[in-house]
């Protein structure tokens, strides 16, 4: 396992965001994590990936506890957030420069051209980042968060607001990952067509806990993911 | 009332400043001599003595506060012995431009009035210093530096990227 | 290593966006008219030359903390605002690290101030006394004061996570530290006056100066408003260190 989640519980001002979450991904895995807005899948990400702390529960992300070796979690894993930021005045080349020397990987410039290459923006990586369309930016944004070579990588919305073209490329770029470089990737999102073309198990989470969890396939033949999804996720579901 | 020419007489000190008149510029530095005589058989004892400056500039005629001009306006004179002089130096620092005359006042406690020296007249004129200190070259050209630094930098990384 | 490279990418956007190096200009502008006026005004040409050199020295504090002020209103606010502090916690550097760094930056942001400054302060002061010994504590109190309150700023930005909230913050805190400057001679001679002197720390460091240029004392006499301002120093450092350990997204 390479994601192994018990009992998380996350409170906010009293508002409990995560209620005793428990679930598992495997190695390889594109793991889809459904929930309607405000369910708790980007708290999840962020205690998973070492930015914030839980209130209490387990974590170990390949072995690694998240809450006691949080530099060796985020050494092995990255993440695109949904809403992710990008110095404006820098360019692409510069700004994967720039988070490559915060890893103890050391990636070479070579290695950040290809990087670049690899989700189509080489021809544009001397640009300002300032002059990037939206789904640009979601390309740089994967790149950044591929300049580690991580075992896991966290993809939060990455398609939101894109058009049909940048949803199928980042599609395509997220099944090579996976396919070819080994990727284990953990895709957070609402979008049930991503989730229908991506990934091999799903999760759903309603306020803050697991509802539904299981291979893909097996799922789709009790109903459609549509289905499955409102049935898990209307009031009273749980 | 006191009889002022009576009074005059009767007094024992005299009082005298040097030099009569001074043209200068501002901001040069001068030193007035006040020479005060005791004319009496017996010494005189701790008389204070100031210097008092006042503009007689056509329209702005006012008396002076020396603060800035001068740091010792006011002397003690311990004691001035039977028919002796004192002299007192009053260095003073040109402020301001204009006309103005300079005195010395002399105070005994024994006596019924102050006794002035005659006024010295003093014409210190306004000089318009463009570069002082040398300060145009660092004034004009640091900025200027520092926007073709500036420049040069944006200039570069626009060549650079795209 | 890693805060120097968090620190580079700083100093490399001050340098490179208009927003930083505007600065560097405005400072450069500033102190070209203050020092022509000082020196060719007919009233303050005539101040003593030490007066000059001290009050340039004052200037150049003061620039020197506003800058400090207003790069850490932006340094932690301006990240969340922006949505590039997610990404720099993705990665595997202490919060610490990343406050060190960006206080290495508005340290160095402060080094070019002061670079830009000599010039004028070896005009304004030639022919005066203590120059040397005026532009060396400038360097050594205003490198604490910029700490003091470049840190104290980037706390707050941490804290608030807005951008205009710590601005303000800091503009009123800037005012507060700057009181003393507005109080006449007398009114610092009152009881109100030494206290809001012996509580403010740039108030410490324009009484030093004023002691070191003017009056000439040795650095003995200095020692009280030095320990002020040194505990300030690691009152604001605490602070730094407090507020971001409790940064979180």
């Amino acid at each position: 396992m390479i994601i192994n989640v018990e009992n998380l519980i996350k409170k906010y001002d009293g508002y409990t965001a995560l209620d005793g979450l428990n679930f598992a991904v495997e190695h390889g895995d594109i793991f889809g994590f459904l929930g309607p807005n405000g369910a708790g899948k980007t708290t999840t990400i962020r205690i998973l990936t070492a930015i914030i702390k839980a209130d209490s529960g387990n974590v170990l992300i390949d072995g690694y506890d998240v809450f006691r070796e949080p530099m060796a979690v985020k050494n092995i894993v990255n993440a695109l957030p949904e809403s992710n930021g990008y110095y404006e005045w820098m360019t692409a080349f510069e700004y994967l420069e720039f988070f490559s020397h915060l890893y103890e990987k050391k990636t070479s410039k070579q290695e950040i051209h290809d990087l670049l290459e690899t989700v189509g923006l080489h021809r544009k990586e001397g640009h300002l980042i300032r002059s990037y369309s939206r789904g640009m930016k979601q390309r740089l944004g994967i790149a950044r968060a591929l300049i580690n070579r991580p075992k896991l990588l966290f993809l939060d919305e990455p398609t939101n607001g894109l058009d049909p073209k940048g949803r199928r490329d980042i599609h395509d770029l997220v099944i090579d990952l996976n396919r070819k470089g080994g990727t284990t990737i953990f895709l957070s999102t609402h979008l049930l067509d991503d989730v229908e073309r991506l990934c091999n198990r799903i999760a759903i989470i309603n306020y803050g806990t697991i509802v539904k969890i299981g291979e893909l396939d097996r799922m789709k033949g009790k109903g459609s993911i549509e289905e499955i999804f409102f049935l898990s996720t209307k009031e009273g579901a749980l | 009332m006191a009889d002022y020419t009576s009074a005059f007489a009767a007094s024992r000190i005299t009082a005298a400043i040097d030099p009569p008149s001074i043209q200068a510029n501002m901001g040069d530095k001068i030193t007035y001599i006040g020479t005060i005589t005791n004319h009496s058989d017996r010494a005189v004892n701790n008389v204070i003595a100031y210097i008092s400056l006042a503009n007689v500039t056509q329209g702005k005629e006012s008396p002076m506060d020396l603060e800035d001009w001068s740091a010792n306006k006011a002397i003690k004179v311990y004691t001035i012995p039977p028919h002796g002089t004192y002299k007192g130096q009053w260095p003073m620092r040109l402020i301001d431009s204009g006309s103005y005359v300079a005195y010395i006042t002399v105070v005994d406690k024994n006596d019924n009035i102050p006794i002035s020296s005659p006024m010295s007249r003093l014409k210190v004129k306004r000089v318009l210093r463009l570069n002082p200190n040398n300060v145009l070259p660092v004034a004009i050209g640091e900025p200027v530096f520092i926007g073709m630094v500036f420049m040069l930098i944006a200039f570069k990384r626009r060549k650079r990227v795209k | 290593m890693k805060t120097a490279f968090i620190m580079q990418k700083e100093i490399r956007e001050s340098i490179l966006t208009p927003k930083g190096f505007s600065w560097y200009v405005l400072t450069s502008v500033i102190l070209s008219v203050l020092s022509y006026l000082f020196l060719t005004n007919s009233e303050l040409s005539l101040l003593d030359q030490g007066q000059m050199l001290y009050m340039i020295m004052n200037f150049i504090t003061a620039l020197g903390i506003l800058v400090g002020l207003v790069f850490g209103a932006d340094a932690f606010a301006g990240e969340v605002e922006r949505g590039t502090m997610e990404a720099l916690f993705l990665s595997p550097v202490t919060k610490a690290e990343i406050a060190i760094g960006k206080l290495g930056a508005a340290l160095t942001n402060w080094a070019i101030i002061l670079a830009i400054s000599l010039p004028y302060l070896f005009v304004v002061g030639k022919g005066g006394q203590n120059l040397l010994i005026g532009i060396a504590y400038v360097a050594i109190l205003g490198t604490f004061l910029a700490i003091i309150f470049s840190a104290f700023s980037m706390g707050l930005s941490s804290r608030v996570k807005s951008v205009k909230n710590s601005l303000m913050v800091t503009f009123f805190i800037f005012l507060l530290a700057g009181a003393p400057i507005f109080l006449s001679a007398a009114q610092r001679r009152t009881w109100f006056g030494r206290i809001l002197d012996f509580i403010n720390p740039f108030a410490c460091a324009i009484n030093t100066f004023d002691s070191v240029v003017i009056d000439s004392q040795g650095l003995a006499y200095q020692a009280g408003r030095v320990a002020i301002i040194c505990g300030y120093l690691l009152l604001s450092l605490w602070f730094l260190k407090r507020s971001v350990s409790r940064l979180e997204m």
